[in-house]
């Protein structure tokens, strides 16, 4: 009885895996240019002038964009990449923050409730002349780092930014189905 | 049949002469209050404003003390000191 369960269940997942590769080839490539989250969005305003956004960045499946605030003062650059795996994602973040060093000088860093691993690094540019505060996190296997730059004296508010992540967070889950 | 009339038209006469006798009287207490200009309430004030945002007045859009209105992260709005 308990060997024709182990089959069963078998014959089970061998049948889930096939429904899954016959439904992933069947899905169309998902529209990766319309996955961050415009910041307008979430501010209620028209402040942000979006840049075209740069499918697969650095050879990696995703995107990259650019947010430009209309004075100059400020930025958001907001870069996904999806990934075979949760694990996978896990490295790029993680690799990412390894590399923090060299953007992000004077750094403290402190969890936030976005994603899985949300991390939120902050900062001055290496010369002093701009705040920078870098969001990271993870979500099944996307893994996302949010860069926000702007002036010296006035760094992005921390509950604009987990609110950003969260509505990342909910864009992914949409779009990509995660 | 006339005498009973009579009789009626008297007592209302004299039932009417009594009702009237208290709203009279009430009449007489309010006049005596509003004309006592010795207990008059003050006249209100205007109310105080203290002068505590960025530039000193709370400005066009009406921010309010310690908030600014200017264009940064969420776009115009207005923002603490």
């Amino acid at each position: 009885m308990k060997k024709l369960s182990m089959v069963s269940l078998g014959g089970l997942a061998a049948a889930a895996a096939l429904t899954t590769v016959g439904l992933g080839t069947a899905v169309a490539q998902p529209d990766y240019g319309a996955l961050p989250v415009n910041p307008n969005a979430i501010t209620d305003s028209s402040a942000y002038v979006p840049m075209p956004p740069v499918l697969n960045p650095d050879g990696q499946q995703g995107v990259e964009q650019e947010f430009n605030h209309r004075d100059g003062s400020r930025g958001i650059t907001t870069t996904i990449v999806v990934l075979p795996s949760a694990q996978d994602a896990t490295g790029s973040m993680n690799a990412w923050q390894s590399r923090l060093g060299s953007v992000v000088a004077n750094q403290t860093s402190q969890p936030v409730p976005v994603g899985t691993g949300g991390t939120w690094v902050t900062g001055t540019s290496p010369d002093g002349s701009q705040s920078v505060g870098v969001l990271l996190f993870t979500e099944a296997n996307a893994a996302v780092e949010v860069q926000f730059d702007g002036p010296a004296n006035d760094p992005v508010p921390a509950d604009l930014v987990t609110q950003y992540g969260q509505d990342q967070v909910a864009a992914i889950h949409r779009q990509l189905g995660m | 049949m006339p005498k009973i009339a009579t009789t009626v038209g008297a007592t209302a006469v004299v039932v009417g002469s009594l009702l009237g006798a208290p709203s009279a009287g009430a009449a007489q207490v309010d006049t005596d209050i509003t004309v006592d200009v010795s207990v008059a309430p003050p006249a209100p004030q205007r109310p105080a404003v203290q002068l505590l945002d960025c530039e000193g007045f709370t400005g066009a859009m009406g921010c309010g003390p310690g908030w600014f209105w200017r264009d940064g992260w969420r776009g115009w709005a207005c923002y603490p000191c």
